[in-house]
């Protein structure tokens, strides 16, 4: 709370008594003092006064939760999926509609993504095997294999964890994906962990905010947050154009990230979370229904994806902006658009509105990697260069989209290029079903050597690569 | 795709994938087959490893496929898939597609598979399938691994003749052995070479169909030859001592002769026995192993064909002359084939095996040295798709158990195996 009182005010009070204790000299105060004929009664309640409002202040305070350390999944070679194999895949599972096979090819020619991107063994067959063996397996390989790179990075011992929560849209379980982690590493029985399903690709920060609101209720405390999807139940085997989509664009990947209020962590997080804004538009129905799982006519579940998806996404980005704007933007920009504000609604309603420079306010951008033309689309109504969406499309070149946890794949990214320093802002936006638009705000606490190991190390020199309009297959 | 009936009885669980390089292929990365391999398209080798349960035990099919990866870095071109050029040439475009990858089950047990007499069986071990009717969605490649109820496994690989010889192949499956067993030697693979157009040949000189093989009606982009027959398959072994004795029965005048003449003599006319009087059979193809050094470990058709004409009826001669002539008289035909086929420009279609009774020496195959996981094939079998009606007569190197002796593999009209075989006992070489 204390944070969000606007810095102006905190200035123009300060100002105030300053010049006041300025303006009159020791004997003047000493004068006033002795006038004003306390009792000591009175002096020690007003003492207990002053120690019990500076105590609930404190208290109050908000904690600062640090990002000690993150690991992401690295995609094992052996899932590779090239354009040539996935578009003959295509053709021989879905022999009878060459037009549903011509559009995958058509997406797929104008994805952005790359020919590394890796799909679970059982969506490589022919046709695919999806079931619950197979899932539980790829969910294992996923999660586990972040988990133990995090243990590797962080040093921290499974038992010392107090937080654990996992979301993962389309796979869950019983027992949970959480209840899975914490049986494979023996952790603490009075750990608080939660598993969140259903809630999309923007269910990570919602995991990190969930994350955030508990490390204010316990005091030296650590979280670890999982966020992944795990696709093999969710391979569609039909032929609708609109839920074909999903399967051209959706690929493995994963991430664990360490949170704590410690302070003996601050001196080794890599980042100090400052604002996490959510946007929820499901209240209106086109919103609500943009991004829905049924069953086609002929009864295979996928994902449908409307054709309004971008207009309502660029909608819940506005809302989302007008939230954060005030939060993060300096004065002078937050003035600029109140003016622009006023003049349309007073003036002249056709004056363009003013798109606040978000460049000012943030170093960096980590855009959810949902496909091309989400990017496309931020990067014209933010008005933002290549450079500050380049992290964004070289992880969905390479990683495709991994849902969730694709922000992190795009935080390595700026890390391993070296351009994290010390005080940088990070600005981490996700979308996703519902229909929601989730930001959170970072501060780098210290420069970022260039790691040496990782899911970007053996490929980092080959990016920036150029990415043509369209791939000719 | 395995497609009889009753080879759809003996395995089942049958599971389709694909595996390929674990790297990115540059992009634009072509190759360009030569005049030989073109020649050689229509026809498709099928061989059959048989391991014991030690090799593949407590493997999963994605435990398998992990090293394959590494091992197919090594080999775009096969993972790559076949376009034409603007007039017509066909070209591989490694474009990463990779090699199919099927897993099969078996009821029976390894010993009691290798027991069953008839050949035909094996057709289930191994993929039919062919190039066509699309080019560019026709794997080049694809293995079959089948488990026994025993633990022990068959790999079949399906290899188009396209991309290289039985020696090719074999070299191709041993490279995995080797990368399993971390011995990979990672070689550097030279390949990615400029598409240049083919210019016509500008000398109109009037060349000749060479002897050796035989032109087949514009199959488009279907690569098999429609036949009018079926070919069958018969494979026997020879031990060593009876191989010793062949030769000792042949040999005069103190010619010593190899294995391979001995044996495709004597077979030659057992042939010409069953096919009958005046038939025009006098000539002959051999394939072997090249003699000239080439590049250690690179995929490519490099078969020594060569013809010989007997100026007697076969069925008059005796081995000892059927072999003299094998021996001395062979002619080179690999000249007359590359001008034909440059003539052509690569685009017309020709058969080599089968176009007359072809006779491919193996024995050097370095078949048993796939090792997986330490064990070596406890059998080989090879088969070759697309021979003509003249069939062909393969001489592999010899089972774990007759290593001194030979496998001859016979591919025949199937109405002529049974009299083959007849004649084979009358001559002492079958039981």
């Amino acid at each position: 709370m204390a944070s969000q009182i606007p810095h102006i005010v905190a200035f123009l009070f300060t100002t105030i008594i300053i010049s006041f204790i300025i303006q009159t000299s020791p004997e003047q105060i000493l004068q006033l003092w002795n006038s004003m004929q306390f009792t000591s009664l009175q002096i020690l309640c007003f003492s207990f006064f002053i120690v019990y409002t500076l105590t609930v202040f404190l208290m109050k305070r908000p904690r600062t939760v640090y990002l000690v350390d993150f690991a992401l999944f690295k995609t094992p070679q052996s899932m590779r999926v090239s354009f040539a194999g996935f578009m003959e895949h295509a053709r021989l599972v879905l022999p009878t509609q060459p037009k549903s096979v011509h559009f995958q090819m058509r997406i797929l020619e104008r994805s952005g993504l790359g020919e590394t991107t890796c799909l679970p063994p059982a969506i490589h067959y022919i046709p695919p095997t999806p079931n619950m063996a197979l899932a539980r397996e790829e969910a294992e390989l996923v999660i586990f294999s972040c988990m133990d790179s995090l243990f590797q990075k962080t040093g921290i011992q499974p038992k010392d964890i107090d937080i654990l929560i996992l979301n993962c849209s389309l796979f869950s379980p019983t027992p949970s994906l959480t209840a899975m982690v914490v049986n494979k590493y023996k952790m603490r029985s009075n750990i608080k962990s939660f598993n969140l399903s259903g809630m999309g690709c923007s269910a990570g920060l919602i995991s990190l905010d969930l994350a955030n609101d508990l490390l204010q209720q316990h005091s030296s405390s650590n979280a670890v947050v999982i966020s992944t999807e795990i696709l093999t139940p969710n391979c569609y085997m039909g032929k609708e154009r609109a839920m074909l989509l999903p399967n051209c664009l959706f690929r493995m990947g994963g991430a664990a990230i360490l949170l704590s209020n410690r302070s003996s962590d601050r001196s080794r997080a890599k980042y100090r979370l400052s604002h996490v804004v959510r946007t929820h538009k499901g209240a209106d129905d086109k919103s609500y229904r943009c991004v829905s799982q049924e069953e086609d006519s002929e009864g295979n579940v996928g994902i449908m994806l409307n054709i309004d998806l971008m207009r309502i996404a660029g909608e819940s980005l506005k809302s989302n902006i007008t939230t954060l704007g005030p939060l993060v933007l300096p004065a002078s920009e937050q003035l600029r658009f109140v003016i622009s504000l006023i003049r349309r609604k007073l003036f002249n309603p056709k004056i363009k509105p003013y798109i606040p420079d978000f460049k000012q306010a943030f170093d960096h951008f980590c855009i959810h990697a949902g496909g091309r033309a989400v990017i496309d689309e931020l990067q014209k109504s933010l008005n933002l260069t290549a450079e500050q969406v380049e992290a964004s499309r070289m992880t969905l070149h390479r990683f495709g989209n991994t849902s969730s946890s694709s922000l992190w794949y795009e935080l390595s990214y700026i890390e391993n290029k070296g351009r994290m320093k010390k005080g940088d802002r990070v600005w981490q936006i996700a979308f996703g079903s519902g229909f929601k638009c989730n930001s959170a705000v970072w501060k780098c606490n210290r420069t970022i050597k260039k790691p040496s190991d990782g899911a970007w190390a053996d490929c980092i020199d080959k990016y920036p690569v150029y990415i043509p309009e369209i791939v000719k297959l | 795709m395995v497609s009889s009936t009753m080879e759809e009885g003996l395995i089942y669980n049958i599971k389709l994938s694909s595996i390929g390089p674990g790297n990115v292929t540059a992009p634009y990365s072509i190759f360009e087959p030569e005049n030989m391999d073109l020649a050689m398209k229509l026809h498709y080798l099928r061989c059959i490893y048989y391991f014991g349960s030690k090799a593949f035990e407590g493997l999963t099919a994605l435990v398998i496929k992990e090293p394959m990866f590494t091992w197919l870095n090594q080999f775009p071109v096969p993972c790559g898939r076949l376009r034409r050029s603007d007039p017509g040439r066909p070209y591989i475009k490694c474009n990463d597609c990779g090699v199919r990858f099927i897993e099969a089950k078996c009821d029976k047990t390894l010993e009691e598979w290798l027991e069953m007499k008839d050949d035909s069986h094996e057709k289930a071990l191994v993929s039919g399938q062919i190039i066509g009717p699309e080019l560019s969605f026709s794997p080049l490649v694809l293995i079959q691994l089948t488990k026994f109820q025993c633990g022990g496994t068959a790999v079949g690989l399906s290899w188009a003749h396209v991309l290289g010889d039985a020696f090719s192949a074999a070299e191709f499956m041993n490279q995995l052995g080797k990368t399993v067993a971390d011995n990979g030697p990672g070689r550097p693979i030279a390949l990615a070479q400029s598409l240049k157009s083919v210019s016509p040949n500008n000398q109109p000189r009037v060349v000749e169909d060479p002897l050796s093989i035989r032109r087949v009606g514009p199959v488009g982009d279907n690569w098999i030859k429609v036949s009018e027959c079926n070919m069958n398959t018969f494979s026997f072994n020879i031990s060593g001592t009876q191989l010793s004795h062949l030769q000792s029965k042949l040999s005069r005048n103190g010619a010593e002769f190899s294995p391979f003449e001995a044996l495709s003599a004597v077979i030659w006319q057992c042939i010409a026995k069953i096919r009958g009087r005046g038939s025009s059979q006098k000539v002959a193809t051999i394939c072997e192993k090249s003699r000239k050094n080439e590049i250690e470990g690179t995929l490519s058709n490099s078969l020594n064909l060569s013809v010989v004409k007997a100026d007697f009826p076969i069925e008059e001669a005796t081995p000892s002359e059927l072999a003299t002539l094998l021996k001395t008289r062979a002619l080179d035909e690999q000249k007359k084939i590359n001008e034909i086929m440059d003539k052509e420009q690569g685009l017309s279609d020709f058969i080599v095996y089968g176009a007359n009774l072809t006779f491919v020496n193996v024995e050097e195959g370095s078949f048993y040295e796939f090792e997986y996981r330490g064990q070596k094939p406890v059998s080989f079998s090879l088969r070759i798709d697309g021979v003509g009606e003249e069939g062909a007569i393969l001489v592999l190197p010899g089972d774990k158990n007759v290593c001194t002796g030979r496998k001859v593999t016979a591919i025949l009209p199937e109405n002529k195996i049974e009299v083959f075989k007849d004649e084979l006992k009358r001559e002492g070489l079958l039981a």
